[in-house]
């Protein structure tokens, strides 16, 4: 480090590098904080330490090429990012995905939000100190993962929709093993809530934390559950519908208290809600073609898009957007990716500031941060 | 009122205004002052003989979606950040892969890239045979080479 | 009878002084022995513990139900490199695993254990104060972690062991204070009330149920000693890597680990003989070792079970409680055990 050449004016702030490799956060994150004791004063997030370029390298592949890095980009929660690279890709293709693959789509994006939530969850109660409701979660992720291996293949980078269509159809084994997750799930839900929300300290490490206005989180533009947690009700699966969901029957949890519990119980309740849409939408699939015809195996490298589009979709982790530039060609020209988590990061400073090293650690656990989609 | 240069309809319905980059602020504001609190995406586009920057705003409340486009021939615009604290870090990623300067930025550095890293990835012109390789010196700052020394 | 005369029986054809010597030098040995097997066998029970209330399994490979685990563990750190920070004060670096093990180990050696069948008594220290002996050998293990913290040049180390120092004065005094209402209570049965074996005897019906006030401070207090979860605070994983012990590797981290652990269970063990009645139990019998032991162990899975189950209290909150909850308590609990003794006569 330089030697100062005079006494600067924060002589008494140690800066602290929690650096990109650190046991049990949630990846390659790196926070230079400057202390003063034990609180935080100013708090720097450097990040880029996974960025790939993914938007560079989709331009160099056709689009239905490009799909597989956006399971990438959020790697606990694949399926949604390839709903919403999916959503721009067969507007600007002019490709309409059938019914029975949309009601397929909606059931897989659930199941993944369910999944993503989980990790989420064990991984907070990792960060505060509770060592078993992590294995708990993940033993119910197991089921839905063991699902996903079922209809493609594999497990976490899906790779299962296409363009126009889904890549595989469900069978009898699916359909039963998802009925069988929906029915069990519930009452272990309940389970995995009691062992956090019962516990007196863990309601005080929490409860007052953290507060974010609602009109400082629309300025930086948070969306998701952080959002909805700050009194906010906006969800896109309700303000701008996308494939079924205007067919189901759903609600959004609100939370008006702002602090970190709130955010907790947000996404408790989403996963409850996730589970009603997928009692619904597993009796309602019709019967039908999965994939749309002008987008076969032989024809999809020769699809030609041409105009823009921006398609907006909700993840697990808030509003996932993507912007699709076509000039006319078989590889896109510009893909740019809204990342909710990139803009959730962004009010860290802000809510970290004034506050000790401890509760730093569980506000930026209830973020939820997943680097594959910070840096794409 | 501020000039507007062109107004059309994207692909998938939303309205696109086209404006010029010195009337970009007060259209932003007027918009903001309209109820388009919520700067979703800023965007750059390399269109080879210019930069194309992209605004897209959203009204919470009312539930309704706009598209704001300027363009620059000699890669600078005015920042947004006075208006939505958002802009900062999607300025920022703009101003590291595309090379778009914003003037007014308070913090106008690299956000995925070292400092030193020789280019913009995402322009058009970017050579991608040329590798530069990324190291960490004894003060813990990143930086970047051409040459891949011992370590690769 | 007791482990010494035994063993001096068995060397006595060697001469006096000769069979003196080696019979004291197997006593300690015999300790140490002692501490090591017990150390063994609580991280094997901990981590198939730990294991069951994770749904998983623990170690099976290494052995039958993966007994002989902690010897490959042991033998793995033994074989590390030893690795030593350049920025590092060189001597408090290396005594500080040591003084941690050192503190254990006298800690265990001050403590009544009781009789066990053929060989009499198995305590090893008889003197008039080893209470106060005891409580100034358990107060070494915690500067042992100070000086690992200040005297790696890292800073998380130093918060670390900033943290540890508030957390060991914010629980010495509620703790003293609850074991000065017990002697008061035993002062007036016996003459040495600072003698542990004596402290034992003058009870006549456990002291926990006269004292549960001093029995609950006494042991939120030993877990803030032993620093496992919720009081870990200085050694908080997500936070501060790995705490006061960070530049520590191979087997110098052992002895910090292991240090955790003996105090889990010394804690335990002190709990046991100063509230629970030690080696008394309902049968009359020549093993009270086997009745300690039992209540030690009880002790030993409570603790763990608490270790697993609940979050980590934040410094500032628990520094709270110290000084605004238990000290007041504590103190209360002195004027009833005063009560007690003196205008009840119990």
């Amino acid at each position: 480090m330089n030697a100062p050449q005079s006494i600067p004016e924060n002589a008494k702030w140690v800066e602290l590098n929690f650096g990109p490799q650190h046991p049990s956060t949630h990846g390659v994150l790196r926070l230079r904080a400057k202390l003063e004791g034990e609180i935080v004063r100013e708090l720097e997030p450097i990040i880029g330490y996974l960025h790939r370029n993914a938007e560079k390298i989709c331009e160099l592949d056709y689009y239905c090429d490009a799909m597989i890095y956006f399971d990438r980009m959020d790697y606990v929660g694949a399926m949604n990012m390839e709903v919403g690279y999916l959503e721009a890709a067969e507007k600007l293709l002019g490709i309409p995905p059938p019914e029975r693959a949309q009601w397929i789509r909606v059931i897989m994006a659930e199941l993944n939000r369910i999944a993503s939530h989980l990790v989420w969850a064990g991984a907070f109660g990792l960060d505060i100190g509770m060592l078993t409701p992590f294995f708990y979660c993940f033993v119910e992720r197991e089921k839905i993962l063991r699902i996903f291996a079922e209809a493609c293949g594999s497990r976490q980078e899906t790779n299962y929709m296409s363009i126009g269509g889904v890549y595989q159809d469900f069978n009898e084994k699916i359909i039963y093993m998802i009925e069988e997750f929906i029915n069990q799930f519930p009452k272990k839900l309940e389970d995995i809530f009691n062992a956090f929300v019962k516990n007196d300290i863990f309601i005080s490490r929490n409860k007052g934390i953290g507060i974010l206005e609602p009109e400082v989180a629309i300025d930086y533009g948070v969306t998701g559950p952080m959002l909805r947690a700050s009194g906010v009700e906006y969800d896109v699966r309700k303000a701008e519908p996308y494939l079924v969901y205007d067919k189901l029957n759903f609600d959004i949890p609100v939370s008006y208290k702002k602090d970190n519990l709130a955010r907790f119980l947000v996404r408790f309740e989403e996963m409850r809600q996730s589970i009603k849409i997928l009692k619904q939408a597993i009796k309602k699939i019709p019967d039908g073609p999965y994939f749309n015809p002008k987008a076969k195996k032989s024809l999809m490298i020769r699809l030609r898009g041409e105009g823009e589009v921006y398609a907006r979709t909700e993840s697990s982790k808030g509003e996932f957007g993507v912007y699709l530039v076509g000039d006319g060609g078989v590889k896109p020209y510009r893909v740019r990716v809204r990342s909710p988590t990139f803009k959730n990061l962004s009010v860290l400073p802000v809510l970290a500031k004034d506050q000790m090293i401890a509760d730093m650690i569980a506000i930026s656990g209830t973020i939820d941060l997943v680097f594959g989609e910070v840096d794409r | 009122m501020v000039e507007i240069l062109e107004e059309t309809k994207g692909k998938d319905g939303r309205k696109i205004l086209k404006v010029a980059k010195e009337n970009l602020i007060a259209l932003l504001s007027e918009l903001k002052s309209q109820g388009y609190n919520h700067l979703s995406l800023i965007t750059g586009v390399d269109r080879k003989d210019r930069l194309e920057v992209v605004y897209h705003l959203h009204n919470m409340a009312e539930n309704k979606y706009i598209v704001v486009k300027t363009e620059t021939f000699d890669e600078r615009v005015p920042s947004a950040t006075s208006l939505f604290s958002s802009a900062n870090w999607d300025e920022r990623e703009q101003y590291d892969l595309m090379g778009i300067v914003f003037e007014g930025h308070p913090n106008l550095k690299r956000m995925f890239l070292p400092e030193n890293w020789v280019g913009h990835p995402l322009r058009k012109n970017y050579d991608l045979s040329k590798v530069q390789y990324i190291n960490m010196d004894e003060n813990g700052e990143d930086y970047a080479t051409f040459d891949p020394g011992d370590g690769w | 009878m007791n482990v010494l005369l035994r063993l001096q029986h068995f060397f006595a054809p060697l001469g006096h002084y000769a069979s003196y010597v080696l019979a004291y030098f197997f006593e300690t040995l015999f300790l140490v022995i002692f501490v090591m097997v017990v150390l063994i066998a609580m991280i094997y029970l901990f981590r198939k513990y730990m294991a069951r209330l994770q749904l998983r399994i623990g170690p099976n490979r290494v052995g039958k139900f993966g007994l002989l685990q902690l010897i490959a563990d042991s033998l793995k750190l033994v074989g590390k490199e030893s690795i030593l920070p350049s920025g590092r004060d060189d001597l408090p670096f290396r005594i500080a695993p040591v003084i941690v093990f050192m503190g254990l180990v006298m800690a265990f050696a001050l403590l009544p254990y009781g009789s066990f069948y053929w060989i009499g008594s198995l305590t090893v220290t008889h003197s008039e104060v080893s209470l106060l002996l005891l409580f100034a050998a358990i107060a070494i293990m915690p500067i042992g972690e100070v000086l690992a913290g200040i005297s790696s040049k890292n800073k998380y180390a130093i918060i670390g062991a900033l943290r540890g120092v508030a957390k060991d004065i914010s629980f010495e005094v509620p703790m003293m204070v609850s074991v000065l209402a017990l002697v008061v209570m035993a002062s007036a049965r016996t003459q040495d009330p600072l003698d542990l074996s004596s402290l034992v005897s003058a009870q006549f019906i456990p002291f926990a149920i006269p004292q549960v006030i001093g029995l609950g401070v006494f042991f939120i207090a030993m877990v803030a000693r032993a620093s496992y979860s919720p009081f870990d605070m200085s050694e908080s994983d997500s936070e501060l890597v790995s705490g006061h012990s960070t530049e520590y590797t191979g087997m110098r981290f052992g002895m910090f680990y292991m240090g955790l652990f003996g105090s889990i269970f010394l804690g335990s063990m002190m709990v046991s003989i100063l509230y629970l009645g030690a080696y008394n139990g309902p049968y009359d019998s020549y093993a009270g070792f086997i009745y300690l032991l039992i209540k030690t162990l009880i002790l030993v899975f409570i603790s763990f079970t608490i270790w697993l189950t609940v979050p980590r209290i934040r410094i500032d909150k628990f520094v709270n409680m110290g000084w605004k909850y238990l000290l007041p308590v504590s103190f209360a609990n002195l004027i009833l055990a005063g009560v007690l003794t003196l205008g009840l006569g119990i």
